[in-house]
């Protein structure tokens, strides 16, 4: 696809899909390309522009395709390179970007690389893995998979040694130290780079490099060779895109973006569960406070910001009292919580409250960054945490209320995952085809929020400035560009909420609301006094006629 | 509508930002900027620690401090305007002052608290004294958690008292209280104490609030009026209790704020009293009869069966009944504990006629009754020792 700005990733909006749960064109009970590339025009008219692919490559699947065992290929359920040569090229036709996953860090067990590197000790790859002796190297790493992992290390009985792992055991670290690795992985880029992918989703970026005497996470070592592959982008394949997965706090995410020089984008991690938490405690304060913490970022970069993905809600990046806080508002079974973190989806999540799930959309969609929509949040599918591990949230696609929702049509025993179908969220409940019938659905509401959005650039491109109005209950924040000013105002609370707004600095504006663009009283001297509903919120232009 | 009377607009506004709570803690002030920041700073950990879920707010009613006691209160304040590296709050707490009319009167702050927990919806209301420096932030749990967690309603405190600290307390407020409405709380004048939101709107539904109950001494009106109401009443141990440094000496206001409360909630609960009388004898009959002598027993059913109005325990009967229970317990006629308890409704008859009969009284005159009841009490000491070796 022609890059015509090579900042695009700053006006996109994100949907997250994955290959296997979304459209199974094959009857065989999995989603594929061919399936997918049927759907564009759904995900076109909703209004997206970018999507973001979960892995698709031949894996053993143990971790949902993020055990790679190929990196050139297609894992054949998901059908072939030329399917998704053929998607790409649909997609980049409607002029929606395409941003697929890599994993860098690791591979499964069952790539060959791994099996060479285990096979002797004096085999060619055995330095393409980190192997030790003992299981006593780097002790000050934290495991990540608590609930799984006891050990950074597992024992390969092959080859008699122990190989380093940062996530499952089944997921040996490739040995980035190694110049061999970083070459090749460049070139498995190159490879999908060349076919027309505009962006790469990088996987686990902290976790690169290993050093005694560090947490092995975030060293400079890493950066150096975060750099190294960005130079060869920038070189080889100018206005393509890196999005960074480092799930950390935002002085040491800061790091990833360099002199904008590394990561065009990263996930703001300690955003989203204090979106939730400031929505439940009736509190801007959560919310002002991370951002307030988070630091500037160099002009060519962009955060990436999100409500929910295909893991669980993270709590890695909240302290004890607010994780504490957040298991009891939003997991009080025992099921919905998994690892350091809350395994549901958005609409369970805000008790299926429409005005809720509005007002988080209207955050994710207003707050500095680019907004990313997870597959079926838009219509408010639900989630299945008996399913385990985290695919309660990754169950299928549900297009309308017929034979496996519509996701396929193979019998529903072999479909990769069961379907929803309790009365709440059932496919018979929840889906693309009746929601498409009516304005006011929520799949309606969000093609109107995005449309919205995308109508004025300030959203993904402009500054923030926090009001910070007595009222606790509201978050108030004006986003500027140039000049065009758009002034947001969230009612977090449960009840309706009087705020007086300190606009002094707009004086003589009228204010435009952008979604019925109905005029508002002129800015004047005093405090400019707004009546919100129970977790409603305004978008407003501030224009000087 | 009192509170939309006693509230200005700029606090009702300030109300409005603070918005529905859980808890607040009033704390009222006039000129304690030395004592005040330390005591709100305990407040605001305590909410910290052991409410840190809570929507919580502290209210400073002010009667016209001018040596900077709001501005400490203020900055109590925890929101995402002062963020501080060493305050680690789930959520917004707001510090809030005004300043009340008519002051400086305890009542008045009280009264202003009451109407902003009242507004607010608190579920529970703490008031703290700016004179409790030695305050712990376990305070703040102490005081609220019983109302909270065990739906108590009204929460007294217990200190730990210098010996010669108190003495009005431990001399007549406390003994008397007992006495009278037969309820063992330590501190019935309590500087810091803890109701639940219905109690409170109770309060504040009273029609004291331009009595002179509702500007001094309105802390013991609460808790009398608790113990009358027969809500639920607990007390809470909450540490060493100092004698503030600047503290009043003028024994006559103090004398008046606290044993005149307590005099005139004995005057509003006469009829009461009366009728807890006439009960008593009602109920303690065979008591009685084995206590007495069959005079006094007749008199004082002769007694129970007059109407209110008529109602007069003589000092003379009063007299002979209490050396017939003194008697009766020497001879332990029946469980020692019995007797004493037996005396308590007869106690109360008394009360009533000495309420009713000084209720014009100077304090010349109060102490001249007083006089005469011990004369009666010495000219029938013969009588005593009677009963003491003899029989009924």
């Amino acid at each position: 696809m022609a890059s015509q700005d090579s900042l695009w990733y700053k006006d996109a909006v994100i949907y997250q899909a994955h290959v296997r749960a979304f459209y199974d064109s094959s009857g065989d009970g999995n989603g594929d390309f061919r399936g997918l590339a049927l759907k564009l025009d759904y995900l076109q008219d909703l209004g997206i522009n970018t999507i973001w692919l979960m892995p698709f490559f031949p894996s053993p699947l143990r971790d949902d395709g993020y055990d790679i065992s190929d990196y050139r290929s297609i894992h054949p359920n998901y059908g072939t390179l030329d399917d998704f040569k053929a998607f790409l090229d649909a997609a980049h036709k409607r002029s929606i970007r395409v941003i697929i996953e890599m994993v860098l860090n690791h591979t499964s067990d069952q790539h060959p690389w791994f099996q060479e590197s285990r096979s002797s000790c004096t085999n060619q790859r055995r330095d393409w893995y980190v192997w030790s002796d003992t299981d006593s190297r780097y002790r000050g790493t934290r495991i990540i998979f608590l609930d799984t992992e006891l050990s950074n290390w597992a024992w390969d009985p092959v080859s008699k040694q122990y190989y380093w792992h940062r996530f499952f055991s089944h997921q040996p670290d490739l040995n980035w130290d190694n110049p061999q690795v970083r070459d090749e992985m460049w070139d498995v880029m190159k490879f999908w780079l060349e076919m027309g992918v505009d962006a790469f989703r990088l996987d686990a970026v902290p976790y690169l490099v290993e050093r005694e005497g560090t947490n092995c996470e975030n060293l400079p070592e890493t950066h150096e060779m975060i750099k190294e592959l960005r130079a060869r982008l920038d070189r080889e394949f100018p206005g393509r895109m890196l999005l960074a997965e480092a799930n950390q706090w935002p002085s040491d995410l800061r790091a990833y973006f360099g002199s904008g020089d590394e990561f065009h984008m990263a996930f703001h991690f300690p955003l989203m569960p204090r979106m939730f938490m400031a929505v439940k405690l009736e509190d801007r304060k959560p919310l002002t406070e991370i951002l307030k913490q988070t630091p500037e970022i160099p002009e060519n970069c962009q955060w990436c910001l999100f409500l929910r993905n295909h893991d669980e809600l993270t709590l890695e990046m909240v302290t004890d009292m607010e994780r504490d806080y957040m298991y009891d508002e939003y997991a009080k079974e025992k099921a919905m919580r998994l690892n350091l973190g809350i395994r549901r989806r958005l609409a369970p999540l805000l008790d299926n409250d429409r005005r809720r799930i509005e007002l988080m959309n209207g955050i994710l969609m207003s707050l500095p960054g680019t907004p990313i929509i997870y597959y079926g949040d838009e219509v408010g599918m639900g989630d299945n945490v008996n399913l385990g591990d985290r695919n309660g949230v990754r169950t299928p696609m549900q297009w309308d209320g017929g034979w496996n929702g519509g996701f396929s049509s193979a019998d529903p025993e072999m479909l990769y995952s069961p379907l929803m179908l309790n009365p709440v969220y059932g496919y018979q409940a929840i889906n693309v085809q009746s929601q498409k019938r009516f304005d006011h659905s929520l799949l309606s509401w969000m093609k109107r929020l995005i449309r919205v959005r995308k109508s004025n650039a300030v959203f993904g491109r402009g500054s923030i400035e926090f009001l910070y109005p007595a009222n606790h209950r509201v978050l108030a924040y004006v986003r500027k560009l140039g000049n065009d000013t758009i002034l947001a105002v969230n009612n977090l609370s449960s009840a309706a909420q009087a705020v007086e707004l300190d606009l002094k600095a707009y004086r003589g504006n009228i204010l435009i609301e952008m979604f019925g663009r109905n005029i508002f009283p002129r800015v004047g001297e005093l405090p400019y006094l707004l009546t919100l509903g129970p977790y409603q919120f305004y978008w407003f232009r501030l224009r000087r006629i | 509508m009192p509170e939309t009377s006693i509230l200005s607009d700029d606090f009702i506004r300030e109300l409005m930002n603070v918005g529905e709570v859980d808890i607040v803690v009033g704390v009222p002030t006039y000129n304690d900027a030395a004592a005040v920041g330390q005591v709100v700073q305990a407040v605001r950990a305590g909410l910290l620690q052991y409410f840190p879920r809570a929507r919580a707010v502290i209210v400073n009613a002010d009667g016209g401090s001018r040596d900077g006691t709001q501005e400490l209160v203020r900055a109590a304040s925890i929101s995402d305007l002062n963020i501080s590296a060493d305050v680690h709050a789930l959520r917004t707490l707001h510090s809030i002052s005004t300043q009340y009319d008519g002051g400086p009167a305890n009542g008045i702050a009280l009264h202003t608290i009451l109407a902003a927990a009242d507004l607010l919806q608190a579920k529970a209301c703490a008031v703290i004294s700016p004179e409790s420096t030695m305050i712990e932030p376990q305070w703040v749990e102490r005081l609220l958690n019983p109302v909270i967690r065990d739906s108590i309603d009204m929460v007294l405190p217990v200190y730990r008292r210098h010996k010669f600290d108190g003495l009005l307390i431990r001399n007549l407020i406390y003994p008397l209280t007992r006495a009278v409405y037969g309820c063992h709380v330590r501190e019935p004048y309590p500087s810091d104490f803890a109701f639940s939101g219905v109690l409170g709107s109770n309060f504040l539904s009273q029609d004291i609030w331009k009595q002179e109950q509702g500007r001094s001494g309105t802390e013991l009106w609460f808790a009398i009026s608790t113990i009358t109401n027969r809500c639920k009443i607990t007390q809470s141990f909450l540490g060493t209790k100092a004698r503030p440094e600047n503290a009043p000496t003028d024994l006559v206001k103090a004398m008046r704020e606290s044993a005149g409360t307590l005099f005139a909630s004995l005057r509003l609960n006469r009829k009461r009293l009366y009728q807890m009388f006439a009960f008593g004898m009602k109920e303690l009959e065979p008591v009685f009869l084995s206590i007495l002598t069959p005079e006094t027993h007749a008199e004082l059913k002769r007694l129970a069966e007059l109407p209110e109005d008529r109602f007069e325990f003589a000092p003379d009967i009063w007299v002979r009944t209490v050396y017939e229970f003194a008697a009766a317990y020497h001879r332990a006629v029946i469980g020692r504990d019995h007797v004493v308890q037996a005396l308590v409704p007869l106690f109360r008859g008394r009360a009533v006629t000495f309420l009713t009969q000084n209720r014009e009284a100077s304090a010349e005159e109060v102490e001249s009754n007083i006089e005469s009841l011990c004369q009666t009490f010495e000219h029938e000491k013969p009588y005593l020792l009677q009963s003491w070796n003899g029989g009924k």
